[in-house]
């Protein structure tokens, strides 16, 4: 009896101990520290990007269809241009980012037009903000922290708010794995506090020196059931880019 | 006058070939005033019935443009603009404040792009009388979700009057948003472009795009008729720069109407507060304009065409007129007649085919408008925006018409001149000698 009143004494110890480690623990988490990691471990300031990302898009009733763009990311010059190589159809349309301005070219008209990063690659749940840096710390306050698992990773669970009203998306659910500053899930809200769309970011990662890039990423329409498209990404490279792929000549000349 | 009784004997002696040749000019003159009638009423159907999609004949915008760059279309405070409006007088029958969104609806799987408009039921009282429902009706709008679509978006979706749908879209600054609707009421299908317009009541428009509830994108003033839309819309953008940041009107070039000028000049612009674009639907519609000039061109072209194959024909005609009657002249040449009188006879004739065939032309075109625009092409029809609630409508312009008469009477005289030279011209005993 005495022995069962210690060893039940030694177990109310431990699990208050276990607590009050795992509450100090979550005290100590820096979530503001954990968001600029996450940044941090998708953006190249010192050097370029450029990846191939091959979109396989589902509708309800429609075929699966194909779409692989070319990104060129200039991280520290807040960059990026975004290649459209298949379907043929669209084949050397693309997107540069200069600064604030965003400009759509169409090879068949020969013009550019204003664009914006909010729209979507060729129908795709993809949106062209999706291929730019993170700036997730920059963007979006922490207003809620959780802990959670998905499949086999503990998480945290981020909510983050939006801090101005120029992201495509007003609130986000971030699941982020404990044991490094990946992303798992990315759940977008709409203004009206709907679930929109749901990135999968499947733990298979490209290891580029110290950053660590997903391979691929499933997006599921949450509006429009049924819709989701799976980005594949391939060919990374972290480098030093040619400047002149950052120019609108290139596009003109990619085709 | 004598010669006026003979020319018109002349014609009355040949009756078929008077027949035949005023029939040749009456057919070129009825193609051309058709051609000129559509014109005339292509211009004013259109922008008929772009006021009616648009919701005005005069419009204001307003842009805001963000730390960032990025433009925002709103009015925040329309005080100085209905002053501006009161000031230079517009008789606008209706005023109309509207925001909209260019959204994704989604029912069950299945999806359509259309553009919702926000609308003030209570004060806009002219749109619940020009739609025309096959199912449901405004009562559904009392509902803060109700909407308003058409027949093709309704059959594309698989909707009925009271199902719920989603509809995806942006707020005025770009992000992300999905509203629910419930479907209020459908209506036949009224074109091209409204066949893609759905309508909705504007404080549920404004929250979705995330606008200030007395907030609206598009102020539109509505005329009792087209006149007067350039001169008043002229007025308002003077009054309206002593008032607040305008943008300026009327620098458009070749490549691009004023309303795209406006908007180019917003991208390159930076300003802080709210500075406004005034336009028209005559700056809306230049390119229709350009139509116009080309369909107009088109059948002056044409017109000249068939009147150059005509004056050959009677050209022609003439000289075996010439030809038959010559014993005919010598006579009259010899008791007296003078030779500006032969060649005045010929002329008059000319002239009395030309008016003759102008005037059954006209008759027979005012025919044929007036039955083709008995025809109803019905509220559904794909040609909806050059029809006039389902009817093909003509408006032949009167200085065109004058224009193209004195055109056929030139041609005509020009074509008898010179046989009429010729008869003229004639040795009156070398006339009566000749033998047919």
């Amino acid at each position: 009896m005495k022995r069962i009143r210690r060893s039940l004494r030694l177990a109310i110890i431990v699990a208050l101990a276990l607590g009050a480690a795992a509450a100090a623990c979550a005290a100590t988490t820096d979530y503001e520290a954990l968001l600029r990691a996450i940044d941090e471990l998708q953006t190249f300031d010192k050097q370029d990007y450029s990846a191939v990302y091959d979109i396989v898009s589902e509708k309800p009733g429609e075929n699966p269809s194909t779409t692989q763009v070319k990104i060129f990311r200039r991280d520290d010059h807040d960059q990026i241009v975004i290649l459209i190589q298949e379907p043929e159809r669209q084949k050397g349309q693309g997107y540069l980012k200069i600064d604030d301005n965003v400009w759509f070219y169409d090879p068949e008209s020969g013009n550019y037009s204003h664009s914006t990063m909010k729209e979507n690659i060729n129908g795709s749940e993809a949106k062209n903000s999706d291929f730019k840096k993170y700036t997730f710390a920059d963007d979006f306050d922490i207003v809620k922290t959780e802990e959670g698992r998905l499949g086999v990773f503990d998480t945290w669970i981020l909510t983050l708010q939006a801090k101005n009203d120029e992201v495509s998306y007003q609130k986000i659910r971030l699941t982020v794995r404990k044991d490094k500053p990946v992303p798992l899930k990315e759940e977008d809200f709409s203004v009206s506090d709907r679930p929109m769309r749901t990135i999968y970011y499947l733990p298979t990662y490209v290891q580029v020196g110290d950053k660590l890039i997903p391979a691929k990423l499933k997006m599921v329409d949450e509006v429009d059931k049924g819709t989701q498209s799976v980005l594949t990404i391939s060919n990374v490279y972290v480098g030093k880019l040619d400047d002149k792929y950052f120019k609108k000549t290139f596009l003109e000349s990619a085709q | 006058m004598e010669l006026i009784k003979l020319a018109l004997r002349n014609l009355s002696r040949q009756k078929k070939r008077t027949f035949l040749l005023a029939g040749a000019i009456a057919f070129g003159i009825m193609i051309v005033t058709v051609i000129n009638g559509f014109v005339g009423a292509f211009v004013s159907n259109i922008s008929e019935n772009f006021a009616n999609l648009a919701a005005g004949h005069i419009f204001i915008q307003g842009v805001e443009k963000s730390p960032s760059g990025k433009e925002y279309d709103i009015i925040r405070d329309d005080s100085t603009l209905l002053a501006a409006a009161k000031e230079v007088g517009i008789p606008a029958k209706y005023i109309t404040k509207r925001s909209s969104f260019q959204g994704t609806i989604i029912f069950a799987g299945k999806t359509a792009q259309l553009t919702i408009d926000g609308v003030d039921f209570a004060g806009e009282t002219f749109l619940p009388e020009r739609l025309v429902f096959t199912s449901g009706g405004m009562q559904g709008m009392s509902d803060k979700l109700g909407l308003i679509i058409s027949e093709p978006i309704a059959k594309r979706l698989d909707v009925r009057v009271g199902d719920r749908v989603l509809v995806e879209m942006k707020t005025y600054t770009g992000q992300n948003n999905v509203g629910d609707f419930a479907i209020a009421g459908i209506t036949v299908d009224p074109g091209i472009l409204g066949s893609m317009a759905g309508y909705a009541n504007k404080a549920y428009v404004n929250q979705l795009l995330n606008l200030e509830p007395d907030a609206y994108q598009s102020l539109g003033f509505y005329l009792p008729s087209l006149t007067g839309m350039d001169k008043y819309g002229s007025a308002l953008y003077e009054s309206l720069r002593k008032k607040a940041q305008v943008f300026d009107r009327g620098i458009a070039d070749e490549q691009q109407n004023y309303v795209r000028a406006m908007m180019n000049q917003a991208k390159k612009e930076t300003w802080s507060g709210i500075k406004y674009r005034v336009f028209t639907l005559n700056d809306m519609l230049q390119q229709v304009q350009q139509i116009v000039n080309v369909l107009n061109s088109a059948s002056l072209v044409i017109l000249i065409v068939l009147f150059l194959i005509i004056m050959v024909g009677i050209t022609n005609t003439f000289r075996i007129i010439m030809y038959e009657r010559i014993r005919e002249i010598g006579t009259m040449r010899s008791i007296g007649m003078q030779r500006e009188e032969v060649r005045g006879l010929f002329l008059f004739e000319a002239t009395f085919l030309a008016v003759g065939g102008v005037l059954a032309g006209i008759i027979f075109a005012l025919i044929i408008m007036g039955g083709v625009s008995l025809a109803d092409f019905g509220l559904n029809s794909p040609l909806f925006i050059i029809l006039k609630n389902g009817h093909m409508t003509f408006r032949v312009p009167f200085l065109r018409t004058v224009f193209d008469v004195v055109i056929v009477a030139a041609l005509t005289l020009a074509a008898a001149f010179f046989p009429a030279r010729n008869a003229a011209r004639l040795d009156p005993a070398v006339a009566l000698r000749t033998v047919k």
